[in-house]
């Protein structure tokens, strides 16, 4: 019985091929002008992400009947919500314009047909956003050639894919298409002449930077800078900075009953906000300065200061 | 402290030295009589049990160390716990505390006092922390030598001293009470005198009161208390005297350059390695002091002796602590002291190459030898950064690299983010944890860069190190306690030492001044200089002192002195007004009474309660919940010695210590995976759960619920942990689908998923009965799954508070004949008879 199914589906299979072949023929000549256009538009773009309109969409997603002759990737940008950190637009935009760049440099044949990387903005193309049903962000989604409808949240990145920025989003790519992406490169931090420059001063900085050191005359003789070296640290330990950026601690919170009333004090031990941390540890670093300056400065000189012990061998000389 | 060698007997001086080395030894008796008595609240107010979780698996080593021996210690492969896999004690155990408490057990048997391991276990840490006191005083007298406020030593710790002792029992009452009542008499007899015009040369002979000061501030301070009261019997307790000795030797080394110190230094590092995970803080903490010195240009022979041995001895010590075994020279955290080593060669070198060339011949031979050394370097760098960037982790455990990044445990390893004592602290528990100190740390600092030397510098980094971790880690606020108390000791007695001064100026002066003819001025200077110059002169004494004892030496000193007095002419002095002083005084004298209360109280109530036994206090006087004993005590006797009993990884060492029973997973969190497979079991639905445990042989399972009692550190509320543990090893476990829109409840509208979870289940279980309407009194509210059956668990006890709820596994139900004919036809080829039930 199941060889006889299996037969059975690749006759239709067969003859579906055979009617399918001149319209597919018709068809493969209108999708290389599209890839055309679509290659065109990425050599034009910054590394290779298209910015697609509703006008795009229609042409090179809806209007194409599937299977579509390539997959589009898709990040959705607002550019009115840059300014929000939460919604990490602007880095995650960046980490897609690497993974973009990345798949170009590393694909030359024809996969590098096969992929296009594409972004809409919310505020020319609220209509593709509708039509996407893309109700929050960061939203990436990626359209492969069988899609057709546009709504459809098989292709949508989850979350956890783009936390590890570019090359977890790469992941989702090849895992999604089957296509490579191959080794992300992310530009340097600085660039070559950068470098150059840097390694230069350095080099040129080195004796001399000897010299002083030998003669001491640093900035790291100097006592005051140790100093307050150490009195920061201790502040910067006892107003809980530490506790608040872990977990990401607001500076201060607007009260929920009453937007126009500012909340600095949390009323629990174990959570404190920002604002409240730098104030007592302002107040824990600031009384002991006070008294230091009383003793230290105001006053008598003090010897409590213990030296004078000199080198001798293995036992303690008053043993002798 | 050691009585000092003193000038030739029937001086004046010579009587004062006799009396400031009775008063000091007296003294230091009584702190340390103190420091024990605080931390015996515990065993006052409920009874003498070991405490929390960790000390329980520390009482069963020792327990197994003195029945059988050290061998058989050393080998010991624990059966009872990680079921199936088991654990090697011996080579995953600090052993220092162990053999400690194992060393004073066999040393009293042997002198007939026949105390039991227990009771010997529950006063280790007391005792430990009187020793810790000492090692503060002397690391403080090495810091900053002497200086004055005996009077606020004496005045606060009088008070403490009071109020402790009023509840240990009698013996020591009367004992102490005694030499407080002697040492009050010095002191009034002290405080007297000083009117009269000599209090302040008195408080200036022999006393070390700085360290008197911190050493008072160090037996008390609330964050070491909590680790180190009676029945608290965790490493801790003795390594913070390790540490603190070792820092001690080190800086005695420093200052004598004596290689005796230098072995000692070693040897007392080993017993920290000993003791605890912590002393790769020492190993970073003495380097990065080591490199601090050469960079700001105070390298000497001395720093070499202090480090070069430390770091040879020690490394060789250290491995030979199976825990550590060849970590010692394989983990990046003990890199850096081989780093500091080489470049301290290279340092020696080239000051070696200095003393015998002549300076033109030196500046050639420099430019040669510093680029040959940097040569090296650079090479040694290049060959650690290969090793390091070799291994996964880069060579960091788990734990440093969450001190180094302290987002990366919270990112990436839930076991360690969710311990309590791995979060990082607000400033109430700064407030808490060293309380007044807080405010006085910052003048320590400040105390200390004026002057600096090598020793004071080694204080501010460790201050500045602690403090920052412990911003990290609430956990590390106990290395930061004893840094903290010598800070605030210098600081205290720096500012008693001023005030005391001026008023002693303003009474002097006025007496003196009236019938003088002088200039008022010049006589202020005068007697300014004057004062300085006394105490000067005493300082000098002092210094003479320790000279004495040290041998010859007066010849070396003037080097110093000179630049000491020219100092002291230039500063004309001012001295502060007298009601100034006054006020200050007072002031300071409240603050440091404020930390008296504060102690006392954190030790009695805060600090002091056992987690085994609790006890609450309500209208109707004072309920004690004794759940814990009464479960485990009920284990041990109604089911076999060989069951198996699962709960959460919190009450493994105690099921194991105290019911005998083998446990899956205990707080020793070795093996991430097994944890995560019993926090899967709990979270998942009850037949789910009954295949996991089964397959683990397990026969109870153990649950803790504080919803009847209001005790809030119950499995329910530790349950979204396990969830997170859990689903990071196995996937289908997802924390949203415990998660209400992101809120974890448990009343009607929490979800199916957790309604159905073997955690709610086993909690709630029959819960409606007790007051109809199954109201939860530690997440105020009522349950959402009210009248339900369990369907493979049995309850088969449950405590008189309900906190501790045990459950049996059903046996395999026997199968219908034709049903499980049935079955076997449809699947008879697919099923094996016990395959993994989680995957």
């Amino acid at each position: 019985m199941v060889v006889g199914t299996n037969l059975a589906s690749r006759f239709f299979l067969f003859t579906a091929l055979l009617f399918a072949a001149p319209i597919s023929f018709a068809d493969s000549e209108h999708d290389s002008d599209l890839i055309a256009e679509l290659i065109s538009l990425r050599s034009a773009a910054d590394s290779g992400v298209i910015r697609l309109d509703d006008d795009g969409v229609s042409r090179f997603l809806t209007s194409v009947s599937t299977p579509r002759p390539y997959s589009l990737i898709i990040f959705f940008d607002a550019v009115d919500l840059h300014s929000k950190s939460e919604f990490r637009l602007v880095e995650l935009r960046r980490e897609f314009e690497i993974v973009s760049a990345s798949f170009i440099a590393n694909n030359n044949g024809s996969d590098v047909t096969k992929l296009f990387f594409c972004e809409i903005d919310s505020t020319h193309s609220a209509a593709s956003f509708h039509r996407f049903a893309v109700e929050s962000l960061p939203h990436i989604c990626l359209v492969d050639p069988w899609m057709d409808n546009l709504q459809d949240e098989s292709g949508q990145m989850e979350r956890g894919d783009f936390e590890g920025l570019a090359e977890s989003m790469a992941e989702f790519v090849e895992r999604r298409t089957k296509l490579t992406v191959g080794p992300i490169h992310r530009p340097p931090l600085l660039s070559k002449t950068q470098i150059a420059i840097i390694t230069a001063l350095i080099v040129i900085s080195i004796p001399i930077l000897i010299k002083k050191v030998l003669k001491g005359e640093t900035l790291l003789h100097d006592h005051r800078v140790w100093l307050s070296g150490a009195v920061f640290v201790y502040f910067f330990s006892v107003a809980g900075t530490m506790h608040n950026i872990i977990r990401k601690v607001p500076m201060f919170l607007r009260d929920h009953e009453d937007p126009s009333n500012i909340v600095f004090f949390y009323g629990d031990s174990e959570f404190q906000l920002g604002t409240e941390g730098f104030a007592v540890g302002f107040l824990y670093t600031v009384v002991g300065l006070i008294l230091a300056y009383v003793t230290n400065a105001l006053v008598v000189y003090l010897d409590n200061w213990k030296t004078g012990y000199e080198i001798h061998p293995y036992w303690p000389s008053s043993w002798h | 402290m050691a009585a000092l060698e003193s000038p030739p007997p029937g001086t004046p001086s010579a009587m004062r030295h006799a009396f400031g080395s009775v008063l000091s030894a007296l003294i230091l008796l009584l702190i340390g009589v103190l420091a024990f008595s605080i931390r015996l609240f515990s065993v006052i107010k409920y009874e003498s049990v070991i405490h929390e979780f960790d000390p329980y698996f520390n009482y069963r080593v020792t327990q197994f160390l003195s029945k059988n021996g050290i061998y058989e210690f050393w080998n010991w492969f624990d059966d009872r716990t990680w079921y199936p896999l088991g654990r090697v004690i011996g080579g995953t155990v600090y052993p220092g505390l162990t053999l400690t408490a194992g060393t004073i057990w066999w040393v009293l048997n042997s002198l007939n006092i026949p105390l039991s391991v227990e009771t010997v276990c529950v006063f280790t840490a007391p005792v430990f922390s009187a020793f810790a006191s000492w090692a503060t005083y002397l690391l403080t007298k090495e810091v900053k030598g002497s200086g004055a406020g005996l009077a606020a030593a004496a005045l606060l710790a009088m008070v403490i001293c009071s109020i402790g002792i009023r509840l240990i029992f009698l013996l020591v009452n009367i004992m102490a009470m005694t030499l407080i009542g002697y040492w009050m008499s010095c002191t009034l007899f002290s405080i007297g005198v000083s009117f009269s015009g000599i209090f302040h040369k008195c408080l200036l002979i022999g006393f070390q009161n700085v360290s008197f000061l911190s050493k008072w501030l160090s037996l008390q301070v609330p964050s070491y208390i909590s680790r180190s009261v009676a029945g608290s019997y965790d490493n801790e307790a003795v390594a913070i005297f390790a540490l603190i000795f070792t820092f001690y030797l080190y800086i005695k080394t420093l200052n004598t350059g004596s290689l005796f110190y230098a072995t000692l230094n070693a040897i007392a590092y080993f017993y920290m390695v000993c003791s605890w995970g912590g002393y790769t803080f020492i190993i970073n903490l003495i380097p990065m002091h080591v490199l601090l010195c050469i960079v700001t240009g105070r390298y000497s022979p001395r720093l070499y002796i202090a480090y070069a041995p430390l770091v040879v001895l020690g490394t060789l010590l250290a491995a030979l602590v199976p825990v550590v075994g060849f970590n010692a020279v394989l983990t990046s955290e003990h890199f850096a002291s081989f780093l500091v080593f080489i470049i301290i060669h290279v340092i020696a070198l080239v000051y070696y190459i200095k003393g015998i060339l002549s300076p033109k011949m030196f500046k050639v031979a420099v430019t040669l030898v510093v680029s040959i050394g940097l040569v090296v370097c650079f090479i040694v760098v290049a060959v650690l950064v290969a090793l390091v960037a070799s291994s996964p982790t880069k060579g960091w455990s788990g734990r440093s690299l969450s001190l180094l990044d302290p987002t990366y445990a919270s990112k990436y390893i839930p076991i360690i983010a969710s311990v309590s004592e791995h979060q990082p602290p607000t400033w109430p528990s700064y407030f808490m944890d060293i309380n007044v100190l807080a405010f006085l740390v910052p003048a320590g600092i400040v105390a200390c860069f004026s002057p600096l030397s090598d020793a004071s510098s080694f204080v501010v980094l460790y201050i500045v190190m602690s403090v920052y971790f412990s911003g990290v880690m609430v956990r590390l606020m106990l290395v930061l306690a004893p840094a903290a108390c010598i800070m605030s000791g210098i600081a205290l007695s720096q500012a008693f030492d001023v005030f005391t001064a001026s008023i002693k100026y303003h009474l002097s002066g006025s007496s003196n001044s009236k019938d003088d003819a002088e200039d008022k001025t010049s006589t202020n200077n005068a007697s300014k200089d004057d004062g300085s110059a006394g105490k000067t002169d005493k300082g000098e004494e002092s210094a003479k002192e320790r000279s004495s004892r040290k041998g010859k030496k007066k010849e070396r000193e003037p080097a110093d002195k000179p630049s000491v007095k020219s100092k002291i002419v230039k500063k004309k002095a001012l001295v502060l007004p007298f009601e100034a002083s006054i006020v200050a005084l007072l002031l300071l004298i409240m603050l440091g009474a404020f930390y008296v209360i504060h102690c006392v109280w954190a030790a009695a109530e805060a600090y002091s309660a056992p987690s085994i036994v609790l006890t609450s206090q309500s209208r109707d006087g004072l309920h004690v919940f004794d759940d814990f004993r009464e479960s485990y005590a009920w284990l041990s006797h109604n089911t076999d010695v060989d069951d198996k009993v699962a709960s959460w990884w919190d009450y493994g060492y105690q099921t194991t210590a105290m019911a005998n029973r083998t446990v899956i997973v205990d707080n020793n969190t070795w093996n991430n995976t097994h944890i995560a497979t019993v926090g899967t079991a709990m979270s998942s639905p009850e037949k789910a759960a009954w295949e996991i445990f089964n397959s683990l042989d397990v026969k109870y399972v153990l649950v803790v619920f504080g919803g009847l009692i209001g005790y809030p550190s119950d499995d329910i509320n530790k349950f979204l942990w396990m969830v997170r543990i859990g689903g990071g090893v196995f996937p289908h476990i997802k924390e949203a689908d415990y998660l209400r829109d992101g809120q974890y409840r448990i009343d009607s509208e929490a979800t199916p998923t957790m309604l159905n979870c073997l955690m709610y289940k086993l909690s709630y279980y029959r819960f409606v009965e007790t007051d109809g309407k199954g109201f939860d009194r530690v997440r105020r509210t009522e349950i959402g799954k009210k009248n339900f059956k369990l369907t493979h668990f049995d309850e088969v006890f449950t405590s008189h508070h309900w906190m501790v709820r045990i459950y049996k596994l059903k046996p395999q139900k026997n199968r219908i004949r034709g049903r499980a004919k049935k079955l076997k036809l449809k699947t008879s080829s697919s099923k094996s008879a016990k395959k993994n039930p989680w995957i």
